[in-house]
């Protein structure tokens, strides 16, 4: 083919910036480390990683989930804790005062201990968070879980003013897990303890009294059953600590799977983007030492 | 004497040759120029005679060097490339800004549904309420931010089409007035071969901005048409054509030719003007309205689910987004006056604790949201599925890019074959019509002797 002067000149033009345009995009990417620095680079690539960015956004979140969700169950745990410690120094006193060797002074000292307690209990109870929401009321957590009304005889005092509904957390897709819990009995046993302790309390009582005695089996009775319940709850949040460090541990790994493929997908092989810059700077060196060569031609020089 | 007539003819045909190998070597540089060369032909003898060899050589014409074959080619080329290069820009500035994943509205979502998601462990709480209207804000700026994008690249297209169809006005008219031009150099016998150059370039430039159907004329003008067979050029009329904007704010083509105007359909017209229309009706305008289905469908969603639900103070629901399809600057926005605890996270006014409501609000990140260029899609995955589109369709753009400038850069170099200077050649033209011209001056002296040795006969 005919070649015309200036064609030279434009194929050193179009070599040159072609060439540049790849080292330009190879030297971004390098700087970079991604191998798609804009979608169009690789549209499927970038969707993957797209979604797995989505999906490590939502286990990020499940995962604070977890970790609010596990301090606050420490804290409910810690204050059942509390509770059940109550209940049974009550349940002490109660089988203390069931011995039938107490004098009527005995039994009525026990009866100030027995208030002492029941009152912790019915504070710790009413516990509320930072923000003056109550703890164990279920959902209804502006209203008092436990509210004693003065004028009402001993074992009607209490009564359990929360409900027993579940807040649900969010810890995983589709998976909620419940975050509080309702001391739906503490008002019965409250009751309880508060009648013993006005029969215990009450001038001149003899503890041998069958009567006397009838209350505080019934106490006793009460106090087991609550107990029971509230050791169930305290074991509630040993089990559902386990479930979150479960999946918890589930959406570490689900997480780091995620990551690895993100780096396979998105990250630059710099092996590859090394040998192709090698490649790239070669050519262009060549089409330059060649552009000299034969610009050099001319028959007008040895004419 | 025939031997100096003969010596004189070939004398004077080497100059013009010689002229124009000088005309070629001083354009070797000139864009568009057209080489030239001395059309050389025997003339036959003018006297009867069995030993009249003839009577020398004549130039009937410049000889141009050209193929309009080519030249076509390289338009078809140029409209081509024209296209696609124009639409790349706009493309990979919305790649930019979409793709990037820290702007994108995906952030937004997944900061959103994350501040949701944060207030289930504690929906009392007011500072995990207060996040949940942070995110909000946030993520409605994001929409508003990229739909401010997509509308400034509106503004962009529609005036970059003002401003092409400016350039093609101007070129029409420089294209019938050098068709005019032309026809009367070429009566007059003077040699156009500059003004046909300077034509070519001209239809070659509006080619770029819009493809064009080119018939050569007897008089040797070219009429120009579009693709879809509107007159641009007819000689020495040139037509024109206008931009009309719509009352919907969309624009609309008119042609105005010999008082005639009518207007026609922008799709499918090539080069510039149809790569505009293009990268408008196909990339632009849905992606424009599935952001706008998007945040339309995020504001009537959430908003539809918090009224089903109860604040913390147990009041009825309040919508938390206020969605306005017509501004630009600020489709999506919080509700003004919402605090904390307004959200409606509740399923009972008297259960400030419950979650239920919240639950749902959760659940609406992995609904199906229908979508103007994708269909029906899951409202987490949209603007990830809408970047994946946006992805393929540059990826697309850039592929044929470089297919066209390679078909560019191939009809140029094919055109520069035959019309192009190699300086080599004109060297060897140089010293072969010097050589021509020193042989025919040899001829003239021989000439010149053999009349002397005549007269010295006579002495």
């Amino acid at each position: 083919m005919r070649i015309a002067t200036t064609q030279y000149h434009s194929t050193m033009n179009s070599a040159l910036q072609t060439a540049a345009a790849r080292l330009e995009t190879t030297m971004q990417k390098m700087a970079s480390g991604e191998r798609m620095r804009v979608p169009s680079d690789d549209p499927i690539g970038s969707v993957r990683l797209a979604r797995l960015a989505r999906e490590e956004a939502a286990l990020d979140q499940y995962r604070d989930n977890i970790g609010a969700l596990r301090a606050r169950l420490v804290q409910n745990e810690t204050l059942l804790d509390g509770i059940s410690r109550d209940m049974l120094a009550a349940r002490d006193l109660l089988v203390w005062a069931a011995d039938g060797g107490n004098t009527s002074d005995d039994v009525r000292a026990m009866s100030g201990s027995m208030r002492t307690l029941v009152d912790g209990i019915f504070f710790a109870a009413n516990s509320r968070d930072q923000e003056g929401r109550y703890l164990f009321s279920g959902t209804a957590s502006a209203t008092a879980t436990v509210v004693r009304d003065d004028a009402a005889p001993a074992g009607a005092r209490y009564t359990f003013t929360g409900n027993t509904g579940e807040q649900k957390v969010m810890v995983g897709n589709g998976v909620a897990q419940t975050a509080n819990v309702s001391l739906d009995e503490i008002a019965g046993l409250l009751n309880q303890l508060d009648r013993a302790a006005e029969t215990l309390g009450a001038p001149g009582v003899d503890p041998n009294d069958a009567a006397v005695r009838g209350e505080l089996v019934v106490a006793l009775v009460g106090v087991d059953t609550g107990l029971a319940s509230v050791l169930a709850k305290i074991a509630g949040f040993g089990g559902t600590q386990n479930i979150l460090e479960t999946l918890d541990t589930n959406h570490a790994n689900v997480s780091l799977s995620n990551k690895h493929a993100a780096l396979d997908i998105g990250q630059l092989d710099y092996g590859d983007a090394a040998v192709k810059l090698n490649g790239y700077t070669a050519a262009l060196q060549a089409t330059q030492k060649a552009y000299a060569q034969v610009s050099k031609l001319s028959l007008f020089d040895v004419l | 004497m025939a031997l100096i007539v003969n010596g004189l003819s070939g004398a004077l045909a080497a100059q013009a040759a010689l002229n124009a190998a000088s005309q070629n070597i001083a354009n070797v540089m000139t864009p568009g120029y057209t080489r030239q060369g001395a059309l050389l032909a025997a003339v036959s003898p003018k006297q009867a005679g069995a030993l009249n060899a003839g009577s020398g050589v004549a130039v009937p014409a410049l000889l141009r060097f050209s193929d309009g074959y080519k030249s076509l080619q390289m338009w078809q080329a140029a409209s081509t490339l024209g296209g696609l290069a124009t639409v790349q820009p706009y493309l990979s500035q919305l790649e930019q800004v979409v793709g990037n994943d820290a702007a994108s509205i995906n952030s937004g979502l997944d900061a959103f549904f994350g501040a949701l998601n944060a207030a289930s462990v504690d929906p009392s709480s007011s500072p995990l309420r207060h996040q949940v209207l942070t995110a909000a804000d946030a993520l409605a700026q994001r929409f508003n931010s990229l739909n401010q994008v997509l509308s400034n690249q509106r503004a962009a297209v529609y005036q970059q089409r003002i401003a092409t169809v400016d350039g093609i006005n101007n070129l029409t008219t420089a294209v019938a007035s050098l068709n005019r031009e032309i026809a009367v150099t070429r009566a007059s016998g003077i040699n156009p071969s500059g003004l046909i150059d300077e034509r070519d370039q001209k239809i070659d430039a509006l080619a770029k901005l819009v493809a064009l159907q080119v018939v050569d004329q007897p008089d040797g003008s070219r009429s120009l048409s579009l693709r879809s067979g509107q007159p641009l050029v007819v000689g020495a009329i040139a037509a024109k054509l206008a931009v009309q904007g719509e009352p919907d704010g969309s624009q609309t083509l008119e042609l105005t030719f010999a008082k005639e105007s009518f207007k026609f359909d922008a799709a499918n017209l090539g080069g510039e003007l149809g790569g505009l229309d293009d990268f408008e009706r196909r990339v632009l305008t849905p992606l424009m309205a599935s952001i706008t289905d998007m945040a339309k469908a995020l504001s009537e969603r959430t908003n539809a689910q918090l009224a089903l639900g109860y604040a913390l103070d147990g009041a009825p629901g309040k919508p938390l987004f206020e969605f306005d399809a017509t501004s630009t600057t600020v489709m999506l926005r919080v509700v003004d006056g919402l605090v904390a605890k307004d959200l409606a996270f509740s399923t009972d006014p008297a259960l400030p604790g419950d979650s239920g409501n919240l639950l749902e609000l959760i659940e609406l990140k992995s609904q199906p949201v229908g979508l103007a260029s994708l269909g029906t899609v899951l409202f987490g995955d949209a603007v990830t599925q809408l970047v994946g589109k946006l992805g393929m369709d540059s990826q697309q753009n850039q592929a044929g890019l470089a297919t066209a400038q390679t078909v560019r850069d191939q009809a140029e170099e094919s055109w520069k074959s035959t019309s192009g200077v190699n300086s080599d050649e004109e060297a060897i033209a140089i010293m072969q019509f010097q050589q021509m011209y020193q042989a025919n001056m040899k001829v003239i002296a021989v000439a010149n002797e053999l009349f002397d040795s005549t007269l010295a006969m006579l002495r």
